[in-house]
């Protein structure tokens, strides 16, 4: 087991929780290689919500959610899961996930790829969460 | 960078696979058409600088993890088309 450490906090993991870019985050293309993992935490908000971690340098992390969640028939691409990358902010309202550029993830071949699809209408920003009713 | 004029209907190839067609062109506007390998992305200028943009956002912001105010009744916004 390795260990990074960011404020997140101390994580651990081992080699089948590496995915390797094949092809890269826009602005973050010179790193490949992150840590997929799912913090625990109470909050029933964000119990979907999973984290990449870059390997080489751990404070830079990204949220991301798998977007079947919230778009039942997204672009598909065989043996890889779309997920969005998430934008935080301190109002819940605010808080967007991208749905124009996936990160596809094959748990298999721990591979992953970055796709901008710029041919469908779906939104960079999106609202993540609405009030309950 | 390579300065071609092209007029409706004409080509540029670049490389051996891909092929840019001129459809048609008005005023303000050119359809381009774009024939290419699958394995090759291709996408508007401005929209790959925006998503650059949100992601390096996304990247900051991802520490509020913790300070998010979690006290409202939310539920996920699903998009239903």
């Amino acid at each position: 087991m390795e260990k990074v450490k960011n404020k997140l906090g101390e994580i651990e993991y081992s080699d089948e929780n590496v995915i390797t870019f094949e092809e890269p985050i826009p602005g973050f293309e010179e790193f490949k290689k992150f840590i997929f993992v799912k913090l625990e935490r109470e909050e029933e908000l964000f119990q979907m919500i999973y984290f990449l971690i870059s390997v080489d340098q751990p404070e830079i992390f990204f949220p991301i959610l798998p977007i079947k969640l919230i778009v039942e028939n997204y672009p598909n691409v065989e043996e890889y899961e779309p997920f969005g990358i998430v934008k935080l902010s301190s109002k819940i309202s605010q808080i967007t996930i991208n749905l124009k550029s996936p990160v596809y993830i094959n748990f298999t071949t721990n591979k992953a790829k970055q796709k901008i699809l710029d041919e469908f209408d779906y939104p960079i920003e999106y609202q993540l969460f609405v009030e309950e009713k | 960078m390579l300065v071609l004029t092209r007029k409706e209907g004409e080509k540029i190839v670049i490389g051996n696979d891909i092929v840019i067609t001129i459809l048609s062109t008005n005023e303000n506007s050119a359809k381009i058409g774009i024939q290419a390998p699958n394995n090759i992305s291709i996408y508007r200028y401005e929209i790959y600088e925006k998503i650059k943009t949100f992601i390096k956002e996304a990247s900051s912001n991802s520490e509020l993890i913790f300070d998010t105010d979690k006290t409202d009744k939310v539920k996920l916004n699903k998009l239903n088309r």
